[in-house]
């Protein structure tokens, strides 16, 4: 299916109706990925933002970049380290939830410890491997890559956006009650716990996910920048959901687009994010604009 | 008709610091049972308890008197806590809250005009039919008082755990909390609620009852 669409956009572009740039296969991947991951991130920035998790998105992508060093040194392509990727962050995430839950250690704190710890251990084994992988590669993992995006990492994410939109229109409601007020949601029967776990868990796939597009370094800031942005600006729950959506797809888009225009050597990751930050920076305008009406 | 809520040995300690020692109580079925105390005294963390939303020790049971048993037990009981604080720049509106609470369909989805009906006349019945649009963090405490009074009411409930309901009302919203309250003691609701006003718990309560280092039926230690 991947062959025809870039096929269709070849067709497009040779017959005059795209840019030059559209003649490259891996822009039409890349281009999907961010149709797929743009919203995805943007959909889970506003609860990431109401359950205050944002320090710990932030640490499970810099989970994945140990997860990347473990991949290559126990064998993996290095260019496609998924398993240990995604067990890595996966365990990390729920290890981090798991020893929350029982201490009363304040959150943010605990997030700094395993933060600190993931980036010397991910540090450590990555200057191990560098002997062995081209540098180039790694980093492509700590700001993402466009090149970097194939058909299998496409398929991932398809089928992750999939497992994520069932989880979220069948425990939004229930994740936003657990998060407002969990005494409440116990009280109407609502696995708080559990739900807590599945939310971790949807991070931690949706981290190792962008990671290839965005870089393990960024792709917190994309859970977090779209959504703050909207929360800005929006009046209700629906608008905040949808305008995070609508903020991450275009950072997405645009980070791609923009520096292939404009022949820039940007990461992907850091254009994003720019365009993310972008778009806050225009958030904070409409607020102000709209206090002074 | 409302449980039976039957404490069998029950203490509470949190952190290793005993809130109540051991006691022995039966709140009747279908009665409005007042509990009042000291601040401090474990008025909360008993009916956190009661909730199972508290550790404890010894053993609490519920004992419905009708075929009620047949319905989930959680949807059965209404739950009003005391005084909640939401981030005042989360831009979730009362009437997002109230379609979160009594449905499934996601938050940020199309949503049934009958949800919505639903919604506004449970706002209607605590007065606040005109502040469904206001975000949480917007509401003065009285209204999210009242907030938290409507989520209750969805419930339908036969037994209603009340903490400090009056708290911040003014005395408009007082008489419409006190009018729901007397139409579940007439349709014979289990109520447990927490006040502190001695004149409210005489005009409502059934029994009165008093957390102090125990707990007692009011004058009447048991």
């Amino acid at each position: 299916m991947m062959d025809a669409l870039r096929e269709l956009v070849f067709g497009l572009q040779q017959a005059g109706y795209l840019p030059e740039m559209f003649r490259y296969g891996f822009l039409t991947n890349a281009l999907v990925a961010a149709l797929i991951v743009g919203p995805l991130l943007g959909a889970l920035g506003p609860l990431v933002v109401v359950k205050r998790l944002a320090f710990f998105s932030e640490a499970v992508g810099h989970g994945a970049l140990t997860g990347v060093a473990l991949g290559i040194l126990l064998g993996e392509p290095a260019t496609q380290p998924l398993a240990a990727l995604f067990a890595f962050c996966v365990v990390f995430a729920i290890l981090l939830h798991w020893i929350k839950s029982r201490t009363q250690i304040p959150y943010d704190a605990l997030v700094g410890v395993f933060l600190a710890f993931a980036i010397a251990l991910g540090a450590s084994l990555l200057l191990y491997v560098a002997k062995k992988v081209n540098v180039h590669i790694l980093e492509n993992v700590l700001f993402g890559s466009i090149l970097t995006v194939k058909d299998q990492d496409l398929l991932v994410m398809l089928l992750l956006a999939i497992v994520c939109i069932a989880l979220m229109l069948f425990s939004g409601n229930r994740a936003l009650i657990s998060s407002l007020a969990p005494d409440l949601a116990k009280v109407r029967g609502i696995q708080v716990r559990f739900f807590d776990y599945v939310f971790v868990l949807l991070i931690a796939l949706i981290t190792v996910a962008s990671v290839k597009i965005i870089g393990s370094i960024l792709v917190g800031a994309l859970l977090l920048v779209p959504a703050v942005s909207a929360r800005m600006i929006s009046r209700t729950g629906r608008e905040f959901f949808w305008l995070s959506i609508v903020f991450a797809t275009l950072s997405c888009l645009l980070g791609i687009l923009l520096p292939m225009a404009g022949a820039l050597p940007i990461p992907s990751g850091a254009a994003i994010v720019l365009v993310a930050s972008f778009g806050f920076v225009i958030s904070l305008v409409i607020r102000r604009w709209r206090s002074l009406a | 008709m409302g449980p039976a809520i039957d404490l069998k040995e029950v203490s509470l300690t949190l952190k290793g610091v005993e809130i109540l020692p051991k006691i022995n109580a039966y709140f009747s079925p279908g009665k409005l049972h007042a509990i009042t105390g000291a601040n401090g005294s474990g008025k909360s963390s008993l009916l956190k308890a009661i909730l199972g939303l508290a550790a404890h020790q010894g053993r609490i049971e519920r004992h419905w008197p009708t075929a009620n048993e047949t319905i989930s037990k959680a949807r059965q009981i209404a739950y009003v806590p005391q005084q909640t604080a939401f981030e005042p720049s989360l831009p979730i509106t009362a009437q997002e809250f109230l379609l979160a609470s009594l449905t499934r369909r996601a938050f940020f989805g199309w949503r049934k005009a009958a949800d919505l009906k639903q919604v506004q006349a449970l706002l209607q019945r605590v007065g606040m039919q005109a502040k469904g649009h206001l975000r949480l963090g917007e509401l003065s405490g009285g209204e999210r008082q009242r907030l938290l009074f409507a989520q209750a009411l969805e419930r339908n409930s036969q037994f209603w755990c009340l903490d400090e309901p009056m708290t911040g009302l003014d005395l408009q919203a007082q008489a419409l909390i006190n009018k729901e309250i007397t139409q579940l003691r007439q349709a014979g609701a289990t109520l447990l609620v927490i006040h502190h006003d001695p004149a409210w718990v005489a005009d409502y309560a059934d029994q009165v009852w008093c957390v102090d280092n125990g707990l007692y039926i009011q004058g009447d230690p048991l």
